[in-house]
């Protein structure tokens, strides 16, 4: 196979291992698979006319993390007082639409469309989340590291009843 | 309303009322207020059809022509600056055959042109333009006469706009009463003011709306059990009744309260919530009174809620783990939607002239403790959203909830120097009874 299609390969594992990770609740083994650097970013949405573009809102965010901030989010989970994922929310990420583009000889940019399903509880109600991932990967010396990620939802009011969960 | 006049000859709504009267004499509430669908049109009527309701703050709509959406109720309203600089809030509603002729949630706009038949309003709201309209009206059509409804009540403390359905509401003025005393606190920091930064967090919770202005309105005692994660993080001080050191704080009569909280003992912490000393120097020369400069001297964490459902927030906490704490502050609003579900609308707001480093650092700070994915806010929406399940069948009738947290064994502070009724410990639940005695007359009026 020629570099590119090994490289497209690797990328697609990488994303669906992840995706793994996060709905098995193997949160720290997810934290590995970031850069120092990461930058992970859910910005608000909001409805304007077509002609004023997707409506981001630039200055604020559903999420905006960092290497620190992304650890907390994890330690917290593992304090006995977590409540809102303890019981945990059952979750499923449903990664498609991959698209690859090359940044630069250690850098792609990938495109994915995140399905994410949230249960909670014994309610038969669920919440579902759709959106665009724009990833910045990295290859290092262990592998493809995520570098950056930029998830656009596809709501303005977030349906569900809190973002304790990552995309 | 057919279910109102149910519920006056005697539905559950009026049965569950009168109970919740008599056992709020004595500092009990049935936990089926939480989830009752009588009660819940009742207070569309009677308490969202009349209150000075909270709308948006000034710095959203800084130039002529910008307007956000926003709802009081069921009903909707374009806040917009007109081109002489007034703001003006017009119900969503064509007068022609009723389309919402503006369907962006913010934005800039001289006119709004209705899609369904081209009815044009100027952003004052007049209406200036009709298709074809000689030939489909002849002269029978006043313009002048079917611009845009103005919403009935409009005004404005400190840059924060209220807007009120009920054209015979007493004045913004005399609803918030002696709670101006405290906004003054948050809202005169700086001559400059303050600013939105972005656009609020939106998001469902299926859960009560008084959930929200409850907890904001004098629960500290929650963040012992609730926020124990963030105290272990080290995210708030390391004490987990760090919330109990403060002053709790009702305005009689009017629903509103706030709990002002100070260091805990044994750990210290900055004066003044923490603000970088440009701020601190800009509140004590813009504090309307010394005494506000007193109190803020010693405050850290400041929760309040202004009746019915406007919160705010203005508390010094971590963005993480690592980084040492720093204040921000937000003002929330708890929008019923349907008996047990309500939206949250959420804003981040800092002074307009503070320094840009502790904006960002302020923001951050906000948006990872206190937003959608806020690590302090998530596990309150856990708990609301089970208190509105639980409430929601018969045993909730018969649940006699303890507020009485406080009653006899706590004594008024007479050394406090702010308004209000205040006793020397925030863990209390006056402020709680207050705010359900306000929503009680309210709706058995």
């Amino acid at each position: 196979m020629s570099r590119t299609a090994v490289d497209a390969l690797e990328i697609l594992n990488f994303l669906h291992h992840e995706a793994h990770l996060l709905d098995a609740g193997k949160f720290n083994a997810w934290l590995e698979l970031l850069t120092d650097d990461i930058r992970y970013r859910v910005p608000v949405r909001v409805t304007r006319e077509r002609e004023h573009g997707p409506g981001i809102i630039d200055h604020m965010s559903h999420y905006e993390e960092d290497r620190y901030s992304l650890e907390m989010r994890i330690k917290r989970l593992e304090t006995e007082a977590a409540w809102a994922e303890d019981p945990p929310s059952r979750t499923r990420h449903f990664v498609t639409n991959v698209r690859v583009e090359p940044i630069d000889d250690r850098h792609v940019r990938v495109y994915s469309n995140l399905l994410l399903f949230r249960s909670r509880g014994d309610s038969p109600n669920f919440d579902l989340l759709s959106a665009e991932r724009v990833d910045v990967l990295r290859r290092t010396d262990g592998g493809w590291k995520l570098a950056a990620r930029e998830v656009v939802l596809d709501v303005s009011t977030v349906p569900t009843h809190n973002l304790a969960i990552l995309f | 309303m057919t279910i109102y006049a149910q519920s006056r000859s005697g539905g559950e709504g009026t049965h569950l009322l009168e109970e919740a009267r008599r056992q709020l004499a004595v500092g009990e509430l049935p936990g089926a207020i939480y989830h009752d669908p009588e009660i819940f049109e009742l207070e569309m009527e009677k308490i969202f059809a009349r209150a000075w309701v909270y709308l948006a703050h000034e710095s959203e709509i800084p130039n002529a022509g910008d307007y956000v959406v926003r709802y009081i109720g069921r009903d909707s309203f374009i806040l917009i600056r007109d081109e002489n600089g007034n703001v003006r809030a017009h119900f969503n509603m064509c007068r022609h055959r009723g389309m919402q002729v503006c369907r962006s949630e913010m934005g800039n706009a001289s006119h709004f042109r209705c899609p369904y038949h081209g009815w044009t309003y100027r952003n004052d709201g007049t209406l200036v333009g009709v298709p074809a309209g000689k030939e489909a009206y002849g002269d029978r059509l006043n313009k002048e006469a079917w611009g845009l409804i103005p919403i009935p009540r409009l005004d404005q403390y400190n840059g924060m706009i209220f807007g009120s359905l009920d054209p015979k509401a007493p004045s913004l003025d005399e609803w918030l009463g002696d709670m101006k005393w405290y906004l003054d606190l948050f809202t005169r920091r700086s001559a400059a003011g303050l600013e939105v930064i972005g656009a609020p967090h939106r998001w469902m919770i299926d859960a009560d709306w008084k959930l929200g202005a409850d907890n904001f309105v004098g629960d500290a005692y929650h963040t012992l059990m609730t926020h124990r994660s963030m105290v272990e993080l080290g995210l708030a001080p390391r004490d987990p009744q760090f919330a109990m050191y403060g002053e709790h704080v009702h305005i009689p009569g009017k629903g509103h309260g706030l709990g002002m909280i100070g260091a805990p003992p044994n750990i210290p912490l900055p004066p003044f919530w923490g603000y970088p000393e440009e701020i601190v120097r800009s509140l004590k020369e813009n504090y309307p009174s010394e005494a506000h400069v007193r109190v803020a001297e010693k405050l850290n964490f400041v929760h309040g809620t202004v009746f019915p459902n406007l919160s705010i927030l203005n508390v010094m906490i971590g963005r993480d783990h690592v980084h040492p704490p720093t204040p921000m502050l937000t003002f929330r609003l708890w929008h019923p939607i349907a008996p047990g579900k309500m939206e949250v609308w959420s804003w981040f707001l800092v002074e307009k002239d503070a320094p840009e480093w502790f904006k960002e650092q302020s923001r951050l700070t906000y948006l990872r403790t206190f937003g959608t994915s806020g690590v302090f806010e998530q596990d309150d929406a856990e708990m609301w959203r089970g208190i509105t399940r639980a409430a929601g069948g018969e045993m909730a009738r018969r649940n006699r909830m303890n507020y009485q947290m406080g009653m006899d064994h706590l004594a008024p502070d007479p050394n406090w120097p702010g308004p209000g009724v205040a006793y020397p410990l925030d863990y209390a639940e006056a402020n709680q009874r207050n705010f359900y005695a306000r929503w009680l007359e309210m709706l058995e009026a």
